[in-house]
């Protein structure tokens, strides 16, 4: 016990690795805010030159670097309707019209203190419940995976503010665009016209990127004459009320967030966007109507990513299993680093946990600090010129598209998706759901064919297990429910019961 | 600790300087093209021979991880790049199928083999609470009940497939085979108990068989290995799979076949200390892989002898897009 409390202190008394963790956090912000710069592409870099050096510092350093770069993508998704990265892309929904309204400020304190909220629930289930999450993620079956799939593709309801059939339409765009590529089962190619550039398919990287960074660059140069939207000098310390208010639905978002990352195969991106669906099913009363500069908006995906982080942890340090692509390269430089990440973990490195457990506590303290200062300086990215803005938007986006697979035809495809998105917001179309159906669209094409070849190919047994397994029983019961809510019948049937508690 | 590194970082830098001067090459930084993506079994091999070989060579690699197309990616990159010795591939056995996969034209023949730094070794794992001690007791069981066990697989050409498919060339049996992306997602699931087993590459299930997660039924070699000494080798059962072996996947160290001799002598000769270096042996050890460390003739000869068996044992199993025959790859 004693022994566990001094591994979890390791990082906070000795100097160098508070600074590392520290440095770290602070890179992290940026790295992240940086539309284009994504945090797995941060770490796959820092941790090829942390390979010399001692493995505490690596992963001080990771920690910071992990739970600082989810956080900073949604500074720019707030202030210039660019996320900076994949899992900030819900936070743009509700952040952007709050920058417009000159609300930046605000919003970006709410977002640092829900986010650290999150990231405090995600390590305390990592702390205590880590080998019981484990083992329950362990169950998901591929035709769970397939339910969640699903469920993740209503969200495109929520993504579509204006027309649902302009929502669907892009949704299924981007789920042929997912198609793209060698066939997960038999490695045959789709739409690759025999060219070895379109095998790997394309990447969601370089498509978010595209959509929604250089089509709003596009977008800004209609506007070049219009002058910038002043940002309200007031505190960015959001009130303890205002915080008392959004922590039920913050939890909630954390839950998922956990849950979702310590799930392998989905990550902070999909858990974001869970959870803004959750808040815009479950908020009665938001403080605006969602996607017009909602707080609770702003509060459910931010609070579920950074939950996340401490989920994807869970099956990494329980297991040897990575609960997303950051988990997965921290795992291959465990190995170079003479570790043996796997289930003895733990039993033959027991410091490792609890060092990790300290490092996220302690980056997650750093992330608050981080947050909070410096927003003033950040919010007049938004009063920049256009004219030097713009250009640099474009820059940034071919910078990280290229150092995402060293690969300039991802470049190019960014770029083409920058038109895409153009015209797309041209004509009211939303490009979110374009970049959900590239997640989503493989992992339910994989996980469905997965779930039909378990079965043999046959369809009564594989509609059978839906309801004989229980992780499957509550995932269908849950899709059910939401579907059927969406329904005049359901509606009916709450009058109903409403009118009959009343008399 | 950190400033440490740095200062020795700094005395090797100067002392590779001095070194550089002695040779007409290296005389400039190389770049080493990883196959697979960060993280993965590729990367990490990389990753650990790659400082020993640069101090050989008086000059840094910078690595690049070039993923996708199974590979494919990468080799094209490597044979567009200048055949200076400037560019270097760090690979794994996917380009040796890439021709009967219909993926691409380019596989081995076409590089210089630098270096087979290693090979792993397969092994068949099971649910942890499945009901077999043996791998004959699974074929049996199979043959009563055909189809109904669940193999966890990662598509044609990977380790499960392949392994599986000599298995059933001498002992005939009938499962159904679930692809997954890969064998870290595979074995996932087998610890889910959702498939029921897996003809797995001993890195990945190395750790899993240790904690007891998992039940080893045998070994894909002619002999045990050092790190699971009590997993019996699969010959012991079925003698015949003797003409298969040693199979593996492996990974080496690649430059353009046209590359001028005084680069290819001088990265042989800093491969070589490499692979011999303490830290590189220590890594593949605990990743269960078998250190190989064989270049040139030696090293062209086990790359053939790889791609003979394991695309005809392809061909015969009815899984090639383009016959090995075709590609003037002889029958073994």
């Amino acid at each position: 016990m004693f022994q566990d409390v001094g591994y979890f202190l390791m990082a906070w008394t000795d100097p160098s690795l508070l600074l590392l963790t520290a440095l770290g956090t602070l890179a992290g912000v940026y790295v992240g805010a940086i539309p284009g710069l994504s945090v797995t592409m941060a770490v796959s870099i820092l941790i090829s030159f942390t390979f010399k050096w001692d493995v505490n510092d690596a992963l001080a350093l990771i920690a910071g670097v992990y739970l600082g770069g989810v956080y900073g993508g949604s500074r720019t998704a707030i202030l210039l309707n660019i996320p900076g990265a994949p899992s900030a892309i819900a936070t743009a929904l509700d952040g952007y019209p709050l920058a417009q309204r000159g609300e930046a400020g605000r919003a970006i304190g709410v977002t640092t203190v829900m986010s650290v909220v999150g990231g405090f629930v995600g390590i305390a289930a990592l702390a205590v419940g880590a080998p019981l999450i484990s083992s329950f993620a362990l169950m998901f079956d591929s035709r769970d995976y397939l339910l969640l799939a699903i469920i993740g593709m209503l969200l495109v309801g929520s993504l579509s503010s204006g027309s649902l059939a302009k929502g669907i339409f892009a949704g299924a765009l981007g789920v042929l665009i997912g198609m793209i590529g060698l066939d997960p089962m038999t490695a045959q190619g789709r739409f690759t016209f025999g060219t070895i550039a379109m095998m790997n398919g394309i990447s969601y990287i370089a498509a978010m990127i595209g959509l929604f960074g250089v089509a709003e660059a596009l977008v800004q140069i209609h506007h070049l004459d219009k002058t910038a939207i002043r940002q309200k000098a007031s505190s960015f310390l959001p009130d303890w009320g205002l915080v008392r208010r959004y922590l039920p639905l913050s939890l909630r978002s954390s839950a998922i967030g956990v849950v979702i990352g310590a799930l392998p195969g989905t990550g902070g991106d999909v858990a974001a966007l869970m959870a803004y669906d959750q808040a815009r099913r479950s908020v009665k009363k938001p403080s605006r109507p969602f996607g017009t500069g909602a707080y609770e908006g702003l509060v459910a995906p931010e609070s579920a990513n950074n939950a996340a982080v401490g989920g994807a942890y869970i099956p990494m340090l329980t297991l040897g299993i990575p609960g997303d692509a950051v988990t997965a390269i921290i795992i291959g430089s465990l190995y170079i680093h003479g570790l043996k990440p796997g289930p003895l973990l733990m039993v033959e490195t027991p410091h490792l946990f609890w060092f990790t457990v300290g490092c996220l506590t302690l980056a997650n303290i750093f992330l608050l600090v981080f947050g909070l200062t410096g927003i003033r300086v950040f919010s007049k990215i938004v009063e920049l010129p256009k004219g030097i803005l713009i250009p640099l938007i474009i820059v940034l986006s071919a910078v990280g598209t290229y150092a995402v697979g060293n690969n300039p035809v991802d470049v190019y495809m960014m770029l083409g998706f920058g038109v895409l998105g153009y015209f797309m917001r041209m004509y009211g179309y939303p490009v979110g759901p374009v970049v959900l159906g590239i997640i989503l669209g493989p992992l339910m094409d994989a996980s469905f064919r997965r779930a039909m070849i378990s079965e043999r190919h046959m369809v009564g047994e594989f509609l059978l297990g839906f309801v004989t397994h229980p992780v499957s029983l509550v995932l269908t019961l849950f899709l059910a429910f939401i579907v059927l809510s969406q329904t005049p019948l359901f509606g009916m049937l709450k009058r109903q019961a409403d009118r009959a508690s009343r008399s | 600790m950190i400033f440490r590194t740095l200062l020795a970082a700094t005395t090797m830098l100067v002392g590779a300087g001095l070194a550089a001067q002695a040779q007409d090459y290296p005389d400039h930084e190389l770049q080493g093209i990883i196959m697979w993506g960060a993280g993965g079994a590729t990367d990490v091999v990389a990753h650990a021979v790659t400082p020993a070989a640069e101090e050989a060579l008086g000059q840094s690699i910078v690595l690049v991880n070039r993923p996708g197309g199974t590979g494919a990616i990468s080799t094209a990159f490597v044979s567009a790049a200048p055949a200076d010795g400037y560019t270097i591939l760090y690979g794994a056995e996917n380009p040796q199928l890439h021709g009967v996969m219909g993926l691409s034209e380019i596989d081995y023949a076409d590089f210089y083999p630098v270096n087979i730094l290693g090979r792993g070794v397969g092994v068949v794992v099971a649910r942890a609470d499945a009901p077999w001690n043996s791998f004959s007791e699974l074929v049996a069981d199979a043959n009563e009940r055909p189809g109904e066990i669940k193999m966890g697989s990662t598509g044609p050409g990977g380790i499960p497939f392949v392994v599986n498919a000599m298995l059933n060339a001498v002992a005939p049996y009938e499962v159904t085979a679930v692809p997954f992306d890969g064998e870290g997602p595979a074995l996932t699931a087998l610890q889910g108990g959702h498939v029921d087993f897996i003809p797995s590459g001993i890195s990945a299930a190395a750790e899993l068989i240790r904690a007891g997660k998992v039940k080893p039924l045998a070994v894909i070699n002619t002999e045990p290995v050092e790190q699971l000494p009590n997993v019996p080798a699969i010959t012991d059962e079925y003698p015949e799979m003797e003409k298969y072996l040693p199979w593996g996947p492996f990974y080496g160290v690649f430059v353009r076949q046209d590359v001028p001799e005084e680069a290819k002598t001088a990265l042989v000769e800093a491969f070589d200390t490499a692979a011999s270096s303490e830290d590189f042996v220590e890594l593949m050890k605990n990743r269960g892989n078998i250190v190989m460390n064989i270049s040139g003739d030696e090293a062209r000869e086990f790359l053939d002898d790889w791609q003979s068996t394991t695309t005809w044992l392809l061909q015969e199993a009815g899984e090639t897009k383009v016959s090995p025959e075709d590609l003037g790859i002889p029958k073994p």
